[in-house]
């Protein structure tokens, strides 16, 4: 019997729905499918969109990907995919892909002014090389730096920083997770000492409550929102309550949701707290065992350039210190917030307020915090992730099934690139620090340098790098795997004037012509995802990894072979001073390359055939062309700083396991994996006897660390009367770069457009649909109007995606930053909206 | 040319009314329903554009309650030749 291959395609499809469904399907065709032997190769691999980290298991089929679907063996996902994954196996096949490396010429030569021409990855690098030495000779290692991605491979942002930090000797690397994720990594060190969440996303199933602080996880992070959905009509007694300044999605499922005004979160956590010591409801025995109280530094300013007046304005700008207090000074200060202030302010109705903070108040709920951009994005994001663990920590709601505060991620490996194998500009592997001596001490023995050789001063951060670009302080730029030139703030005065600036060389590696490689001198064709072997730590400490699947098109290369093949271009003498070397003379006449990776450590892993458990064979593209397994070799000295290095607590396992298992949360410890850190059971870090450590603090104690109210930024006036938010949509993900080259997606949500309240418009003389300029005091973009829909702001704030690279919303956005972690306030700048 | 299996979450009471609709849409078929509401759906549809467009359709059903994909094939040439097992 004979079934078409089309039919026998949708039975499969069938049948992996009502797997994942927990249900089975029969009959003839059932029976056949479930048969037959396909020919195509499936394998396990990692999504390449967001922070949830859901499993897919991937197709492919003559060398190209032709089907995925959600693994039912991966923890995170349980077979599910969101609609996302519908586009997974067509990212890498958009027709403008891009497969040769592109130079600007006039005449035959590298010309600024010039238009893109196709050149070898030879005359490439010579470019390049050739513009990085002069800068180095002129200026000296902080002339040079990269921009790098919570979407690079762990493997790519390790061999990245160890170039940049280790090689060229300057610190001026930083992800694109400054943008995303350093507030929450200023909140966890200032409050635990040590990077990441407590908990894992088995809380979902395991809370009674749940609390969403400016996260629209139904569009966002659909998976997990799922999970969610199903406890909250599974389990009797389960609440949901959402915070947003605009009504989004989860308001579906809120049994109380709260749009509130912009900032006012920093009063609303501190009135929970306030309650929570008025009705004496606070944990005392953990209070008295497990946290220490304190108070931060106040007028800090707001991240800008040292000439804005609000930076001049401010008594302490940039200052993060914070100070020990008594409980009942910590009592005084949030004493000041009652319910009826924090009502006043944050325009949410005394009742709700309440209704939310007894949920936190009340022992027997187990209450699990969820936050991405709303907290992260924010002039005060360090501060307002930390009044939240302060609300959990006074009532010891943390480290335990279903009570967790947890910081959500928006990139694949922002948790497991960005911030655990030291990309950022203060930052070295393994949570280490450039501005400590023994923390540089370590990384210089591991990677056999001279010391003295890593800078102690931290490098540009990303808001910073486009100032520095503007003023000509920093001129050989490498920007991989974002797209910054859309994604960053204030365009206009920063980050176009910084790329074009005579003085600088810009480098962009992307699998497509973004607008940030349209902005540069060299475009790098790059090979993404599936064509390189690769591995992602998603947002609850899961490290995966997926083999290569593909090869990449024409000349497309992976970020990591870009990064080492490029250090083949530079003689230590070339980039070090003669002291220096001096204190390792057998680097004397070797390039980088020798140095950093062909150095008898690095690639002490020699090629092998990379095989399945079925034994289908698998390329390495990377490892071929280096003459050893450079993956393994780059990740096996990753995990010395782990297992040798000066703090404890990010131990992963064996470079193998992972090729085995579905992702394991680190730390992983006599070859378990660790679900809830810092509480004694679950992590086999805590002393026996001591119930809860939080061991990245000397005294093993929690910081609760109050911080106050303090206004944005910018807030509407008579002129720019509206607040500007910006963010995402479940269809495009991030900055559209790969998701709008997918047809159908381009279809479902082609253009950005400006949602408003009816009201709002119509006092406007505005009609749905309408074409409208938004105008900030720095430029204007135009839109279409758009009073229905998914998202519904309250009057007086106006939202707008920033996919679309048609209406570019960073040229209207501010570059304020939160001082401490110097992250963007994408969320509130003031704006008028006017008929075109 | 596309092919995709994927979860349909509504509440029990309403699962007949979801059904219902989503056999309404070009190229979707329901396979299975569970008793918790959960239901087995297929998306079949020669025209890539208008698959995407009947996910969107899934989002406007009342009821339901969350939409998840599980399985997704492309091709350029399926439907041509016969698979014989």
């Amino acid at each position: 019997m004979s079934i078409s291959r089309r039919d026998f395609i949708k039975t499969q499809a069938a049948l992996a729905a009502a797997t994942a469904a927990g249900t089975t399907l029969t009959g003839a065709k059932v029976a056949e499918a479930a048969s037959h032997d396909d020919d195509i190769r499936w394998d396990k691999g990692a999504c390449r969109f967001c922070g949830t980290g859901c499993g897919v298991l991937v197709g492919t089929k003559q060398g190209r990907i032709v089907a995925t679907q959600g693994d039912p063996d991966a923890p995170v996902n349980k077979g599910l995919n969101c609609i996302k994954g519908y586009f997974l196996s067509k990212i890498m096949y958009g027709k403008d892909r891009l497969t040769k490396p592109l130079l600007r010429k006039t005449n035959g030569v590298y010309d600024k002014e010039g238009d893109f021409e196709e050149v070898s990855w030879d005359e490439a690098f010579d470019v390049m090389a050739e513009k990085w030495k002069e800068a180095l000779k002129k200026k000296g290692p902080t002339s040079v730096g990269m921009f790098g991605s919570g979407q690079w491979t762990l493997w790519e942002g390790y061999a990245a920083s160890k170039l940049m930090k280790g090689g060229f000797r300057t610190n001026n690397i930083d992800p694109n997770a400054r943008h995303c994720m350093a507030s929450a990594v200023g909140g966890f060190m200032r409050a635990f000492g040590i990077d990441e969440p407590m908990g894992c996303y088995d809380d979902l199933e395991h809370a009674d409550a749940f609390v969403l602080w400016g996260a629209n996880m139904a569009e966002m992070h659909p998976i997990l929102w799922s999970r969610l959905t199903d406890t909250r009509l599974t389990k009797p007694g389960c609440e949901v309550h959402v915070l947003s300044t605009f009504e989004h999605r989860c308001f579906d499922l809120a049994d109380n949701g709260m749009v509130f005004t912009p900032q006012t979160d920093l009063a609303i956590l501190n009135y929970i707290a306030n309650y929570i010591i008025e009705n004496k409801a606070y944990n005392q025995e953990f209070i008295d065992k497990h946290v220490n109280f304190n108070a931060t530094t106040t007028d800090i300013g707001y991240g800008l350039r040292p000439e804005h007046p609000l930076q001049k304005a401010a008594k302490n700008p940039n200052k993060g210190k914070f100070h020990k207090v008594s409980f009942d000074e910590y009592a005084a200060m949030v004493s000041e917030y009652t319910l009826e202030k924090a009502s006043e302010m944050s325009g949410v109705p005394a009742d709700k307020l309440e209704r939310l903070a007894k949920v936190y108040a009340d022992p027997n709920k187990k209450v699990t915090s969820y936050w991405t951009m709303g907290f992260n994005q924010h002039t005060r994001g360090v501060w307002v992730n930390g009044l939240l663990y302060n609300v959990h920590l006074l009532m010891g709601k943390i480290s335990e099934p279903g009570n967790s505060p947890f910081s959500l991620t928006g990139q694949p490996s922002a948790c497991g690139t960005a911030r655990e194998v030291g990309t950022f500009a203060h930052r070295l592997p393994a949570d280490l620090v450039v501005m400590k001596e023994a923390h540089r001490d370590f990384a210089e023995k591991t990677w056999n340098l001279p010391k003295g050789t890593i800078p102690p001063k931290p490098g540009y951060h990303a808001v910073l790098q486009n100032r520095m670009l503007k003023d000509g302080k920093l001129n050989a730029y490498w920007v991989q795997c974002n797209n910054n030139m859309q994604a960053a703030a204030n365009m206009n005065e920063e980050g176009y004037p910084g790329y074009r600036n005579p003085e600088n060389f810009i480098a962009v590696s992307d699998p497509y012509p973004t607008v940030t490689a349209m902005a540069a001198d060299l475009i790098l064709p790059t090979a993404m995802w599936m064509e390189k072997e690769g591995a992602y730590g998603n947002a609850e400490r899961r490290t995966q990894f997926w083999r290569q699947q593909v090869d990449a098109p024409g000349e497309a290369k992976s970020d990591v072979w870009q990064v080492v093949e490029f250090s083949k271009r530079f003689k230590v003498e070339e980039v070090w001073p003669e002291e220096l070397l001096a204190l390792k003379p057998e680097h004397r006449g070797k390039t980088l390359y020798e140095v950093l990776f062909r150095n008898g450590h690095t690639d002490k892993f020699p090629l092998q055939e990379i095989t399945d458990n079925a034994g289908n064979v698998y390329n390495n593209s990377e490892s071929k062309d280096f003459g050893f397994y450079l993956q393994k070799g780059l990740f096996e000295e990753y995990r010395e700083f782990q297992w040798n290095g000066p703090k404890k607590g990010h131990e992963m396992a064996p470079f193998e396991a992972y090729h085995n298992a579905r992702g394991l949360r680190w730390p992983v410890l006599d070859g378990k994996e660790t679900l809830w850190r810092f509480r004694e059971g679950y992590d086999k870090h805590v002393e026996a006897g001591k119930d809860v450590q939080f061991y990245g603090k000397p005294d093993g104690r929690a910081a609760i660390i109050f911080a106050p109210y303090e206004p944005p930024a910018e807030s509407p006036d008579d002129e720019f009367n509206l607040w500007l938010s910006t963010g995402r949509v479940l269809e495009h993900w991030h900055s559209g770069s790969m998701t709008r080259r997918v047809p159908e997606l381009y279809r479902a949500y082609p253009d950005a457009k400006l949602y408003m309240h009816p009201d709002d418009a119509k006092e406007r003389h505005l009609k749905r649909g309408q074409e409208v300029k938004v105008q900030t005091r720095r430029g204007e973009v135009t839109t279409r109007v758009e009073t229905r829909g998914r998202n519904k702001p309250p009057r007086g704030l106006v939202f707008m995606p920033w996919f679309d690279a048609g209406q570019l919303v960073n040229k209207l956005t501010l570059d304020a930053t939160d001082p401490l972690s110097k992250e963007t306030d994408y969320k509130k700048c003031a704006c008028r909206v006017v008929r075109a | 040319m596309s092919i995709t299996g994927l979860v349909i979450h509504a509440a029990p009471k309403n699962a007949a009314t979801v059904q219902a609709a989503i056999e309404a849409l070009d190229g979707a078929e329901v396979h299975k329903v569970t008793e918790d509401g959960r239901l087995v759906v297929t998306v079949d549809h020669p025209d890539d554009n208008e698959a995407a467009q009947v996910f969107e359709s899934f989002k406007t059903i009342a009821g339901v309650l969350s939409t998840s994909l599980v399985y997704t094939h492309f091709e350029e040439d399926h439907g041509e030749g016969e698979h014989v097992s």
